[in-house]
């Protein structure tokens, strides 16, 4: 069998999901042995114009991380489909907008703004900021134009298969290299993890949801052995994705929603504020209204991973 | 023209939409901004239905029960 070809790409993401590939160990040899890798940025000195001078659909599977919020971001996810057979949403950014995409609660200017002016490192009296086009002597300079709104990769492309995690887990990425090898992929659409919620593969010992205090991670020490939310700690388990291996709550931190949501949810958030509702022990509407406000940034809580793939999208500009 | 509302009205089987139906079957009448939907319980609501109503185009939500 004639080796696969094999893509690689990060548009806006942290280059997490690019050391999670590496994580792999010496795993990563078995891929070498299966594929060429023929893009990798992070790695590997290929330029966007050898992918362009490719043959279209010559690329095998694109492992595409980050989600996109440039104009450049955009161009190599279109020239990445073109030239791929197989397209994967690759980590949280990818899939659901990831953490880059809580920017959806702002616009491009008030970004710009916070980076440019108001950040206390900033000295930027004159107000300088980044153009998109700029003259010079020798002529127009541009750089990539910056989006109001963060998007998912399939809001930008069709994508094949998704596989989430912040970073996404090595079994996960050695799944879909095994499936690769021996061509047992699963149907297009599919999320490689598992159908269920991460409190279904928790082995956390788990008794009556009551809770009537929320406390942060850094107030408390929980009980290693107890359901993290039945101690008050805001868990997103409940409407969250599983087939990570409970990888947080493992070392006793509550899961963050890295997984997106399970089949079936639209909108996780939505799931996580019913979920958590559902279990406030409140006997009047202050006691109620106290263990709201105990909820630091809600919005940012329960759309940490997935406000550019859910129903609020973004704020409205 | 002034500004009219529309308002997605969840209500429940057994209690509000009962006492709508009945303020329907006496002949009254209630303002046509709101646009019901009946579910078996009031605790069939989730945020998502709310969600999707203002996604609709929905100015208010009224969940009774």
């Amino acid at each position: 069998m004639a080796k696969l070809k094999l893509g690689l790409y990060w548009a806006a993401s942290c280059g997490g999901c690019d050391v999670a590939v590496l994580d792999t160990n010496e795993k990563i040899l078995d891929v070498a042995q299966i594929a060429d890798l023929v893009f990798w940025p992070i790695a590997l000195d290929f330029k966007y114009h050898h992918v362009e001078a490719m043959e279209d659909k010559s690329i095998d599977v694109c492992l595409f991380n980050g989600a996109i919020r440039s104009s450049e971001q955009e161009r190599i996810a279109r020239l990445l489909r073109a030239k791929s057979k197989t397209m994967v949403a690759f980590g949280s950014c990818a899939c659901f907008g990831g953490i880059p995409a809580l920017a959806n609660f702002f616009n491009r200017a008030e970004i710009m703004e916070r980076a440019y002016v108001e950040a206390p490192s900033n000295d930027n009296q004159g107000r300088t900021f980044p153009q998109f086009q700029t003259e010079v002597a020798e002529g127009e300079l541009e750089l990539p134009e910056l989006y109001d709104t963060v998007l998912t990769l399939a809001q930008v492309v069709d994508v094949e298969y998704f596989i989430p995690g912040c970073p996404p887990p090595v079994d996960l990425i050695l799944k879909i290299v095994d499936a690769l090898a021996t061509n047992s992929l699963p149907p297009p659409g599919a999320v490689i993890a598992s159908e269920k919620t991460l409190c279904d593969e928790c082995d956390r010992k788990k008794e009556e949801k009551m809770i009537s205090k929320i406390y942060r991670s850094h107030e408390i020490i929980p009980d290693p052995e107890r359901c993290l939310l039945e101690q008050g700690i805001l868990c997103m388990g409940p409407a969250t994705r599983g087939g990570c291996g409970a990888r947080c709550i493992k070392v006793n931190m509550p899961c963050r929603g890295c997984f997106g949501p399970p089949a079936g949810v639209v909108d996780q958030g939505a799931k996580l504020v019913s979920a958590i509702a559902s279990i406030y022990q409140a006997k009047n509407e202050e006691e109620i209204a106290r263990m709201v406000e105990e909820i630091v940034d809600p919005a940012g809580t329960f759309y940490r991973f997935g406000l550019a793939d859910s129903m609020l999208k973004r704020k409205r500009l | 023209m002034s500004f009219e509302p529309k308002i997605v009205g969840f209500l429940c089987n057994w209690c509000s939409y009962a006492a709508a139906d009945l303020a329907g079957t006496s002949r009254k009448k209630y303002a046509p901004n709101v646009r019901v939907i009946r579910v078996m319980c009031s605790g069939r609501v989730d945020p998502t239905f709310v969600l999707k109503a203002f996604q609709c185009g929905a100015d208010g939500v009224l969940v009774c029960g």
